[in-house]
């Protein structure tokens, strides 16, 4: 764009820094409250200056709670330990089983295989509150209530069919020619999925696990009803700020910032990766 | 060393027969090419071959043995792909050895790469990433891939189709040599025919999934087995006319555009001549500015130079195009003159209309 | 009267983070009314950007661009009164293949009978006439590729371009279209410069061919003025199929003349007085030359030059001779079969009138007698 004009580049200026805004000021504003006491937050008309104060980030830490109504114990960094404990188990057994069904559903065409892609596909559509209850009154029966296994078992409904989906798009796009090579040069179809097919999906495999991971991480209502309080993650942890004596903001702002930031972390990182990965233009060979 | 064999093969995908009572011989150190147009089938051909799906009829043996129902990697094929299918994340040098890592050691593996990237001149981008690589390293290194294993069988796939004009020509000189050091039976697919007749020993004709005919090269060019062969080969291609040849006085004759031509007669009664198409190759045509016997008259359409002849294209009376290949200095005047076209009886080929089959004619073209 | 007249054009593309990619440069071309132009060059020479620039899909980054006397490089494509057939294609999916090529006609408000009558003809040409009320996804990329010309031909323009037009084509119908349009642009006058990677679709088509390389206009002439006086190196080993021989020669002064010899198998006398002041100069003053003899030039079975034959191969129609000589490579191409087996030795004859001479920049000394 070399003959653009002064005015329409001014234009494009003002229109980014409105969408940047749009987006960015949430998040701002959280990290913002997160150092700040309830009572500065709650001042109106609110202040962009202020004293910042570290006792937000103290209590959470430490899991004392000082609230007018007296002091309460919380588990925060417990239920953050619950969360990356619950979704790196989750992306991680989603990623053994999906990667290789992504595999198959990719090269080998066999009967009712769309189907069956498409049913695992429709976990998604269905609200979480649907399989609820039934999920429950299972899990009482299978003594599965209110264990890790249960919990990471039931995030497969949420990391499986993301992987699948996602991944056997980068499998299909990867020529079969390249992995029949490979298998003429000496080398079973175990060497060739491992050596070529996996590599080559490398950025769809860390893409889809990525995104899985920060989905199971979000996730509220299957841990609020499957799990009692020591293996609940943030999202449900977060609940005990709303106390007797109000709802304690600052506490719920540095909470988030610091449940937001390990993903906000891995997603900065990996964006690079993937950029990296793509732009290699590897599977065209 | 082994030959490969298949017998009378057969492959369908659903409606569709793309392999149809293949039947073949390759001998160790032979280069057969098939050769076809389009879709004709000569893909699935290898493929069948090389173990990704397998036949529904018919065997395929390597050395005596059957190798229907083994895995690829038991199959003691080699091949070259048409997208060259080199291992993207892997330098050139580790997709050269990947072929031998199965079979050898360390040591001899560093060897066996260097001698055969020396044969094939690559050496100075073993280190090389392929996307770092042009087209024509990335079909070399795919070939020295498909070559370092000794194979007994070696597929090429169409391995200089996308490979730019002047490199293809290099590797169409140096193919040939480069394949018999191999001693494998060699199965070549191509869709040019220069490319078929300047590599293979024999070239193999598949057209619609059939096997039309098997030949050497200038056999295949001066006796096609039907019009649909001689139609593939030669460039331009050869002209056609729909004639019903009649005897006259001992002499076969054909009418073409209105002009009676003189045919050779060949092995059969010239009252056995049904419907034919005749078919004259562009470069056995003479042109000229006068009439006389036999001399089909023309207008020139264009004269498109090609292959360092003058191509011109011509109309009859009646409408039907010729293509006549003269030298590049011949003076024939230009656009819209008027012409008169002529053939040797010799050079003529005669095809049943209904079968396609060419009409038996004696052996033209000797060597020199 | 120049019909299309560019001049000066240079185009550079910018991109941030990447150094500017200069693809044209100081390009002047004049084309004639009623010329056929091919721009020749392997990928990234700046044949297509040139195209495109006159189509109007790219700007110039510095230059002018006239058609028909109208200053053009600043209208948009739809004002410049050309038609394009894309390498692409690019036809329109929802309709058929007759509604395809009349589209642009019924922009121009002929009647039903004349656009129907003109489509049909055209049709009839490129050999698509049962095809007509098929759509595009449905018949194979060759029959695109005619449609596509097809709907770029039908139209009424002062300029036709036409992007690799044929490259698609089934080479049964290849040599017959050929001569079939050039036939029709010449019939009616038609103006049109078509890129293409394939030399002999250039020299089969084209009237003038530009040779370009590295965005450079190398030399804009007749298919056989290229062959027989290529400007320099670049055209010379680019232009003929095969390629040129070429070989590195020593240059020393005697009888009168010059005596170019590679290694002590092969030396060749030129004659002064076969050589124009400048040449000569141009000898003296250096102590290496390239020489280039075509292929075809390269007489088998007779001739001082003894080679190992490395191969020997019949296209049907004509032999390619590959022999060695002293480390280098020499091939013949004879309309005759050749006896020769691979590791035989067979003499070329390689006359001195034949030969091209080049210097160390690449600029021609001197040219082969005839070609």
């Amino acid at each position: 764009m070399d003959h653009s004009s002064l005015a329409g580049r001014i234009f494009r200026g003002v229109a980014l820094a409105l969408v940047l805004v749009f987006f960015m000021f949430p998040i701002v504003w959280i990290l913002m409250m997160s150092f700040q006491t309830n009572e500065q937050i709650l001042r109106i008309p609110p202040r962009i200056l202020f004293e910042p104060t570290l006792a937000n980030y103290q209590a959470l830490i430490s899991g004392h709670l000082r609230t007018t109504a007296g002091n309460l114990e919380i588990s925060f960094m417990r239920n953050l330990m619950n969360s990356f404990v619950l979704s790196s188990a989750a992306v991680l057994l989603a990623l053994l089983l999906g990667v290789p069904a992504a595999y198959a559903f990719a090269r080998f065409k066999f009967r009712l295989g769309e189907s069956i892609a498409f049913t695992l596909l429709s976990f998604r559509f269905a609200p979480p509150l649907l399989v609820l209850l039934p999920l429950s009154l299972y899990y009482q029966q299978l003594g599965l209530n209110d264990t890790y296994f249960g919990i990471v078992w039931v995030y497969q409904l949420i990391a499986l069919p993301l992987i699948l989906w996602i991944v056997r798009g980068y499998f299909e796009d990867i020529s079969p020619d390249i992995e029949h090579a490979y298998r003429l040069a000496g080398h079973s179809w175990r060497e060739a999925f491992t050596r070529i097919a996996v590599p080559l999906a490398g950025p769809g495999i860390a893409a889809a696990g990525l995104l899985s991971f920060i989905f199971c991480w979000n996730n509220f209502v299957f841990a609020l009803i499957l799990a009692s309080a020591d293996k609940q993650p943030v999202t449900v942890g977060a609940l005990a700020f709303v106390t007797a004596s109000g709802i304690q903001y600052g506490q719920i702002a540095a909470a988030i910032v610091l449940s937001v930031t390990p993903t906000l972390l891995l997603a900065l990182y990996a964006q690079r990766y993937l950029v990296e990965g793509l732009s290699l233009g590897a599977v065209k060979g | 060393m082994a030959r490969l064999e298949l017998n009378s093969v057969g492959k369908a995908f659903g409606a569709v027969r793309c392999a149809n009572d293949l039947s073949l011989i390759v001998e160790p150190g032979e280069i057969v090419a098939v050769f076809g147009p389009s879709g004709s089938g000569k893909t699935v051909l290898l493929r069948m071959i090389a173990g990704m799906f397998e036949p529904d009829e018919g065997d395929i043996l390597v050395g005596g043995r059957s190798i229907i129902g083994a895995p690829p990697e038991h199959r003691g094929v080699g091949m070259a792909f048409q997208n060259f299918a080199l291992f993207p994340h892997m330098s050139a040098q580790d997709n050269i050895a990947s072929g031998l890592r199965a079979k050898a050691a360390g040591g001899e593996v560093t060897s066996r790469v260097n001698s055969i990237s020396r044969l094939l001149k690559i050496e100075h981008v073993l280190g090389h990433m392929p996307r770092e690589l042009s087209n024509g390293q990335k079909q070399r290194t795919a070939l020295a891939r498909a070559l370092i294993g000794n194979p007994e069988v070696l597929l090429l796939d169409d391995p200089l189709r996308n490979v730019d004009a002047k490199l293809r020509y290099e590797m169409r000189l140096e193919l040939p040599s480069l394949l018999r050091r191999s001693s494998a039976a060699v199965l070549y697919v191509t869709q040019d025919y220069r490319e078929a007749m300047a590599i293979a020993d024999r070239i193999a004709v598949l057209i619609e999934g059939r096997l039309v005919q098997v030949a050497r090269p200038e056999e295949i060019y001066a006796r096609p087995a039907s019009v649909a062969v001689a139609r593939l080969f030669g460039d331009p291609s050869i002209n056609l006319a729909e004639v019903t040849p009649r005897a006259e006085q001992g002499a076969l004759t054909a009418e073409v555009a209105g002009t009676r031509v003189r045919l050779e007669s060949p092995d059969r009664q010239p009252a056995d001549y049904g419907a034919c198409w005749l078919g004259v190759r562009p470069d056995d045509l003479t042109v000229a500015r006068t009439a006389g016997e036999g001399a089909i008259p023309a207008r020139i359409v264009a004269i498109t130079p090609m292959h360092e002849r003058a191509v011109l294209l011509l109309r009859f009376a009646d409408g039907i195009e010729w293509l006549a290949a003269l030298p590049p200095d011949a003076a024939v005047g230009s656009a819209e003159d008027s012409v008169f076209v002529r053939f040797a009886p010799e050079a003529a080929l005669l095809f049943d209309r209904a079968s396609g089959l060419r009409i038996g004619l004696p052996p033209r073209r000797q060597a020199a | 009267m120049a019909m299309l007249e560019i001049q000066n054009v240079d185009k550079v593309y910018r991109s941030r983070g990447k150094a500017p990619v200069h693809a044209v440069r100081a390009l002047d071309m004049a084309v004639k009314k009623g010329e056929i132009v091919a721009l020749l060059g392997s990928s990234g020479c700046g044949k297509t950007s040139t195209l495109r620039m006159i189509a109007g899909f790219e700007s110039v980054t510095s230059g002018a661009i006239a058609l028909s006397q109208r200053r053009i490089d600043e209208l948009p494509p739809a004002k410049r009164k050309v038609a394009m057939a894309f390498e692409g294609y690019s036809l329109y999916p929802p309709l058929t293949v007759r509604e395809n090529i009349a589209f642009a006609l019924k922009a121009q408000q002929l009647s039903r009978s004349e656009i129907s009558r003109r489509v049909e003809a055209i049709a009839r040409l490129v050999e698509i006439e049962d095809i007509l009320d098929s759509f595009p996804r449905a018949i194979s990329g060759g029959q695109q590729q005619r449609v596509s010309l097809a709907r770029a031909l039908v139209r009424d323009a002062d300029l036709y371009l036409l992007d690799e037009p044929m490259g698609q084509l089934e080479p049964q119908l290849r040599a017959v279209l050929r001569g079939r349009i050039k036939g029709l642009l010449a019939e009616r006058g038609m103006t049109a410069i078509f890129v293409t990677h394939d030399q002999t679709e250039a020299s089969a088509l084209a009237d003038r061919i530009a040779v370009m390389e590295d965005g450079v206009l190398q030399q804009f002439a007749s298919e056989k003025e290229l062959k027989n006086r290529p400007a320099n190196l670049f055209v010379a080993s680019f232009i003929g199929e095969p390629p040129m021989n070429l070989l590195e020669t020593e240059v020393a002064a005697a009888d009168g003349g010059f005596r170019l010899s590679v290694g002590s198998d092969i030396a060749f006398q030129i004659p002064g007085d076969t050589l124009d002041h400048a040449a000569r100069q141009a000898l003296a003053q250096t102590k290496r030359v390239r020489i280039g003899i075509r292929p075809q030039k390269v007489a088998v079975g007779t001739g001082d030059v003894r080679v190992r034959v490395v191969s020997n191969q019949w296209l049907g129609d004509q032999s390619h001779v590959a022999g060695e000589c002293a480390g280098h490579l020499l091939i013949a191409v004879t309309p005759s079969r050749i006896a020769a087996r691979p590791g035989d030795v067979i003499p070329f004859a390689l006359e001195p009138r034949h030969l091209h001479i080049f210097g160390a920049d690449g600029a021609c000394i001197r040219h082969a007698e005839g070609g």
